[in-house]
């Protein structure tokens, strides 16, 4: 039987899986991205210090990815040179959006999907948040409204978890969880300007001054961030990993790996980053060549051609093309279909056994659960490689503080030529995120963007591989086939984000 | 309300809100919250990227949670709905035909008038929601620019004919209330307090560009903190000085909203403050223009022809 899982919720923007179901097993899984705008087509002939304002609203959950890959590819373009307090200010904002952001997928994306949230009805303590959350529910079930206590209810049936202690706790650092993004999100804004959305932020670093109250500011809401990461998201994570430990078996994609890096160390072209970048296929780990991206699109609703390059490529909507099914085009590397996100930039560290404090917490955690670092790829998995990023991520943050130089320039004198191309990359939340531009007479000539979800969501090549989700999908047991609570489960695991995949 | 109701609702509210010492006349006016009244939004998203979402989620008191619980009812919304698929679809069928009760339709992004088949729920285009909603809702919310004015998808250039909510109806000859929230994203204060307003007074005073008066009705300019250094003629020169960025091309004249006054993101920050030039992000022509690009890096370049 055909059954289509979408609209998805609880992930970003407009995705459909059709599925093809027969004896309680997905056999075919198409993943589509119903929502189109055009992005690198009206960038085209406008200023280029227009790109990172308007790339940021590709996605409005990560601009400052987007913001961030397009300073990389102008400051190459322009040849400019980076103050050192410019990329540590990059890195500043960007690492507290990974933290908002891990936090906000955990729990207000993926939790109701393991969480009993009318576990609350049960409840007999004196917290005033939960006890608040337990009258609105009780009140709600109580009023015969149609649909009561939406958005937490109604649900999809499949099997939850049973400790009432569990649960309750989820439930109450979900509401914590609520607050804790916000001030990531404003330590983020204190040198970002404001999120969503950054004004601040330019190729060659940022407008605002390195002054020591906002460092200090900023600091204290990373250590309330940091606190919250290692007291109670990553216990939860592990706590749902002991409650579902099936789930390091189910939602591993078929393909290789590839990480961009993140979060340069020097303000020099090509410096060192916290996590490395590299392409990790059939267990071969080499460095990133981005010549060796194509983008298929025989799957897709283009008319343009297929195979093309970054730099050659294209686009001409086509929404009615036969045989195609999703907006979202194709990529592959070196032709081979990939992942990215947290588990392939963990996977693709720890393989080159270069940062020592993600092989530790990697170890770690693998020890305590009790796996192999392989099951990295698999849902649990991922929730895992987010927890140990965000770790990771909050403490190079404190440090990288402290590195800020309060008497110096944070920004380059911008200068743009007459004409220039330029790469920049580096690893939004969920994944390797890559722009190009090519400038002539002063204008965008070519504005390319290949984003993480692009590789995830993907649609079939040209040769019928299918995408990494649709890989992970492909052989699934599904207890009800008109839910499909796994099935979503793994979506949930990619943290899709399909304005993004699509821009 | 009989006394029983209004004492067992005031000790919900007090406990949401931490409310048990305020004013007779404050807690009087709090009468005025019928739980069945709250409204319930089906909030529904077009071409968007989400932004006005998240932003949602960064305000600041009362908390998003009390937000959603007290004032007002998220019925359907993509990124927080616990159901997905068919039963959510049924979910949003149920109301848009009206046997679910009253609600506001929320609209964040903006619409492919051009290429509906640039925006897709389920499997009806967006176009199909909107027209549907427009017999049964008790008027709209345009959240954000892309709704309000059509936005970034709405470039110069772009390929999907993207237009606003307002826009849209009006093709269809739909004369139905709607809220313009402008911002890119909006700020959570300009969409919560708007609720709030309907809530607890009624309709807000609109501009004649259809937002609230209380946010939208002076330019950024006319309240900015930078105005005696625009009056003192002390310029920014260069990205990353302070001073008034005017000559950097800051669109604070053109754009009205408070941010000088409300800050953003628990007030720890907002753009100029940042040194960073006023894009215009509420402005209705935001980013339409090729040939109108956001920054001016020197004085030497031919001030350009505002549309």
């Amino acid at each position: 039987m055909k059954v289509s899982l979408g609209p998805i919720t609880r992930i970003e923007g407009h995705l459909n899986i059709e599925t093809t179901v027969e004896k309680n097993k997905i056999v075919d899984a198409r993943c589509k991205g119903e929502m189109f705008r055009g992005f690198e087509v009206f960038l085209q002939g406008r200023d280029p210090l227009d790109a990172q304002q308007i790339t940021q609203r590709i996605c409005g959950v990560c601009p400052y990815a987007h913001a961030i890959a397009s300073s990389y590819a102008q400051e190459s373009t322009y040849n400019l040179n980076v103050p050192p307090n410019g990329r540590i200010m990059h890195n500043l904002i960007q690492g507290a959006n990974h933290l908002y952001d891990y936090l906000l997928q955990f729990y207000q994306l993926a939790a109701l999907d393991f969480i009993d949230v009318t576990a609350i009805l049960q409840y007999k303590g004196k917290d005033a948040d939960l006890l608040t959350v337990k009258n609105w529910v009780q009140a709600e079930l109580a009023s015969g409204k149609s649909y009561p206590a939406a958005p937490f209810l109604p649900r999809l049936s499949g099997k939850y978890i049973k400790d009432k202690d569990l649960n309750i706790g989820a439930l109450k650092h979900y509401i914590e969880a609520m607050e804790i993004q916000k001030k990531a999100n404003a330590a983020a804004a204190i040198f970002g300007g404001k999120f969503p959305h950054s004004t601040s932020i330019f190729p060659g670093g940022c407008t605002q001054n390195a002054r020591i109250d906002l460092i200090a500011s900023y600091q204290s809401l990373i250590h309330e961030v940091r606190d919250f990461y290692h007291n109670k998201y990553i216990p939860d994570v592990l706590a749902v990993a002991k409650a579902f430990p099936e789930y390091w078996e189910i939602g591993a994609s078929k393909g290789g790996f590839l990480s961009f890096g993140l979060l340069p160390v020097t303000s020099e072209p090509n410096s060192e980053r916290v996590f490395s970048s590299g392409a990790l296929l059939n267990g071969d780990i080499s460095p990133v060549n981005f010549e060796l991206i194509t983008e298929d699109v025989k799957h897709s609703l283009y008319s343009s051609p297929s195979g093309l390059k970054v730099k050659d490529s294209t686009l001409t909507p086509s929404p009615h093309k036969s045989g195609a099914y999703s907006w979202i085009k194709a990529p592959r590397y070196q032709g081979q279909m990939v992942e990215v996100g947290s588990a392939a930039r963990i996977l693709v560290d720890y393989h080159q056994g270069h940062n020592p404090k993600v092989k530790k917490l990697v170890d770690t955690f693998a020890g305590q659960v009790g796996i192999k670092p392989s099951k990295i790829n698999s849902v649990l998995g991922r929730y895992l490689s987010r927890a140990i990023c965000g770790a990771v991520i909050a403490d190079f943050l404190l440090d990288e503080t402290e590195r800020l130089d309060t008497k110096g320039p944070t920004i380059a004198d911008i200068k743009i030529p007459a004409s220039g191309e330029g790469f920049g990359a580096t690893e939004a939340s969920r994944g390797a995120l890559l722009h190009y531009i090519r400038i002539k007479n002063y204008k965008i000539e070519r504005y390319e963007c290949v984003v993480p979800t692009t590789w995830n969501a993907s649609p079939r090549d040209d040769n019928n591989q299918p995408g990494a989700m649709e890989s992970a999908l492909i052989g699934t047991h599904v207890q009800d086939p008109e839910d499909q609570i796994e099935a979503v489960r793994i979506v949930h695991s990619f943290d899709p984000c399909i304005a993004c995949a699509v821009h | 309300m009989d006394r029983r109701e209004f004492l067992k609702l005031g000790a919900t509210l007090s406990a949401a809100f931490g409310i048990l010492n305020l004013p007779k006349p404050v807690i009087a006016a709090l009468k005025k919250i019928e739980p069945q009244s709250i409204p319930k939004l089906i909030y529904l998203q077009g071409q968007s990227c989400s932004g006005c979402s998240v932003s949602l989620l960064q305000a600041a008191s009362p908390s998003p949670l009390t937000l959603i619980t007290n004032y007002s009812q998220l019925a359907f919304h993509t990124d927080l709905s616990a159901v997905s698929g068919k039963k959510a679809l049924d979910l949003i069928e149920k109301y848009i035909s009206g046997k679910a009760g009253d609600y506001y339709l929320a609209v964040e992004g903006a619409i492919p008038a051009k290429m509906p088949e640039a925006c897709v729920i389920g499997d009806k285009v967006f176009g199909q929601y909107l027209e549907a909603a427009a017999s049964t809702m008790i008027g709209a919310v345009a959240v954000g620019s892309c709704a309000s004015d059509g936005g970034i998808p709405a470039a110069e250039g772009n390929l999907t004919g993207a237009i606003s909510l307002r826009q849209y109806y009006k093709q269809l000859n739909i004369n139905k209330l709607i809220i313009n929230l402008r911002g890119c994203s909006v700020h959570p204060d300009w969409v919560w307090q708007t609720i709030i307003n309907i809530v607890k007074v009624g309709l807000p005073e609109l501009t004649d560009q259809g937002s609230p008066a209380l946010f939208y009705s002076r330019k950024v300019h006319e309240q900015c903190p930078r105005y005696h250094d625009f009056q003192q003629e002390i310029f920014a020169t260069k990205l990353g000085e302070g001073g008034c960025l005017f000559k950097l091309g800051c669109l604070g004249p053109d754009t009205a909203a408070d941010c000088p006054n409300r800050w953003w993101n628990l007030s720890q920050s907002w753009c100029i403050a940042a040194n960073a030039p006023c894009i215009g992000c509420a402005w209705p022509n935001f980013a339409r223009k090729k040939d109108f690009p956001f920054y001016r890096l020197s004085e030497q370049k031919k001030p350009i022809e505002r549309s």
